[in-house]
């Protein structure tokens, strides 16, 4: 997961720096087809591999890492939000006045954890 | 690819770990599992200090035995069959050396990669697990704050193999804990830092000749030079280091219920009852015939794995697959065995239910095999 993430920012920053797979490789001193694997996240992509092609594309080392961090992020938000939408869509589906008791529930729990 | 014979090369690391492991750890294994306190035992360390074993894929430039990972494999199974426990002390140092070989710098290698390896080799850790932060590593609290040309790390970290007793730790602390993934940074700390103290040893349930304990950290002052990578690149180092060790850890897995197997095999054969041997009951000889099978099966995915790390391919899911399938294997095939013994497996005189403690834990410790899951599935 982690080396597919790496690879398409790799990917992107190559394709606006202009340079094909070959033309990049050859700066980094690899075949075309390590390259290629790296940009798929099939290769094990090290720190210092990261490190020299971030060199290479002008790139700061957290251009490549970040977007990590943020999918992990978004994966956790996206599962904060879930809960939101799946606690609207059972309530929506209770009677007014179930409604009124758990919105006073939340109110409650709320408070308490002030 | 493939093909299964080992070779030569393998052969004779297999078997120098098989005497190893019949020589200096199984002698030693039941008196260290039953003795009361969690004293450590030094000579743990001087018999693997002997073989190199501390230092097993350290570089051999820098003094190791310089293996790649399928034989460190298969070293890992021949030691598990004999204890896990013993085996946890050289574990702490694979882990770490295998941190320190593939993010180190040439100064950072050459000064701690000799504390690993030759006669008067010693122990090093992985620190990673705080009381807050077990699965989830982004909630590491120990605080690593820049000051000139040193970090200054205060914290605990809990549950650390080899704590109080090892060289040298890497350790994985923060910058700033609201920056989760993205704030962690590995260092390597000096054993006897100062502020560097030892809290609760713990008293567990198995692996009891293996040292696991709290590092308290208090104002310790780590030289800029030992930071790890770069900053806040520690989750990858932490990922990449563990995803490298699990398949050893699957070896260990194979290893011991080999053992257990093994037992179980020999004592169905001699035991009778209704005037017959109890293997010959298809209800017990099943039982061994997929014990057979799963250790086969098992030891497969623990060598895919290793392979393809071999090969500098991305080994993240056959890692965590390995782990999850060989260490499940483990405590079942464990539990098997003792059922196979009946009550005089179920009592300390055989060892399968020391196996079954000391397997337990592989379940829970690099990576919950919860956690595995979640990373098998998002790779699906
Ligand atoms: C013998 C031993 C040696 C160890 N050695 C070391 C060491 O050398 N270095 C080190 O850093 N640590 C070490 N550890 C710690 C170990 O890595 C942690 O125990 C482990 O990561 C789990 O953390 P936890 O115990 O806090 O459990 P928690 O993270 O609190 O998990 C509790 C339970 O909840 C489950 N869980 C948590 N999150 C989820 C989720 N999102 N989905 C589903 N289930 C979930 C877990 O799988 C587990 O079953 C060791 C542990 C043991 C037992």
């Amino acid at each position: 997961m982690i080396y597919k993430n790496i690879g398409q920012r790799i990917q992107k920053a190559r394709e606006e720096a202009g340079l094909s797979q070959e033309e990049l490789a050859t700066k980094l001193g690899l075949t075309q087809a390590a390259l290629s694997n790296y940009e798929l996240g099939k290769r094990r992509l090290y720190l210092a591999n990261i490190e020299q092609i971030a060199r290479e594309l002008n790139k700061p080392l957290n251009y490549f890492l970040e977007d990590t961090v943020e999918t992990i992020k978004t994966n956790e938000k996206k599962a904060q939000d879930e809960t939101i939408l799946e606690i609207s869509k059972l309530l929506s589906e209770l009677p007014l006045e179930e409604r009124k008791n758990i919105l006073e529930y939340i109110q409650w729990r709320k408070e308490k954890l002030k | 690819m493939i093909g299964f014979d080992l070779t030569e090369e393998l052969l004779s690391h297999q078997k120098m770990a098989r005497e190893f492991a019949e020589k200096e750890i199984i002698p030693y294994a039941a008196e260290l599992d039953r003795r009361p306190g969690t004293v450590f035992d030094w000579n743990i360390v001087r018999r693997f200090a002997k073989t190199g074993l501390l230092g097993l894929n350290v570089p051999k430039e820098y003094g190791g035995l310089g293996v790649d990972m399928l034989t460190a494999v298969i070293v890992a199974e021949e030691i598990g069959t004999a204890c896990l426990g013993i085996m946890s002390a050289a574990a702490g140092n694979w882990l770490a050396t295998t941190c320190l070989k593939h993010v180190g710098t040439e100064n950072q290698k050459r000064r701690y990669f000799p504390m690993c390896c030759g006669e008067n080799a010693g122990l090093a850790a992985l620190a990673l697990t705080e009381h807050d932060a077990g699965s989830d590593m982004a909630g590491i609290k120990t605080l690593a704050t820049r000051k000139g040309d040193h970090y200054i790390l205060n914290g605990a970290k809990t549950f650390i193999t080899n704590a109080g007793i090892a060289n040298f730790y890497i350790v994985f602390a923060t910058s700033d804990p609201q920056k989760r993934h993205g704030g962690l940074s590995a260092f390597i700390v000096d054993g006897d830092s100062p502020g560097l103290t030892l809290g609760t040893v713990e008293d567990k349930l198995g692996l009891r000749s293996s040292q696991v304990g709290t590092l308290i950290f208090k104002d310790v002052k780590v030289p800029a030079e030992n930071l790890l990578g770069a900053e806040n690149t520690g989750f990858l180092i932490a990922m990449q280091t563990l995803d490298m060790s699990r398949p050893c850890l699957g070896g260990a897995a194979v290893g011991v219920s080999r053992a257990a197997y093994e037992i179980a095999l020999s004592y169905a054969r001699e035991r009778k009852q209704y005037g017959r041997p109890i293997i010959e009951n298809q209800g017990i000889s099943f039982m061994l015939a997929d014990m057979a099978t799963e250790i086969e099966a098992a030891r497969l995915l623990t060598w895919k794995a290793a392979w393809l790390i071999d090969q500098g391919m991305d080994s993240t899911k056959a890692s965590s697959m390995c782990k999850v399938f060989a260490t499940e294997m483990a405590e079942s095939i464990c539990s098997r065995a003792i059922q196979i013994l009946g009550a005089h497996g179920y009592t300390s005189y055989w060892p399968v239910e020391k196996y079954y403690r000391d397997a337990k834990a592989m379940a829970i410790y690099e990576g919950t095999n919860q956690i595995q899951r979640m990373i098998i599935a998002s790779m699906l």
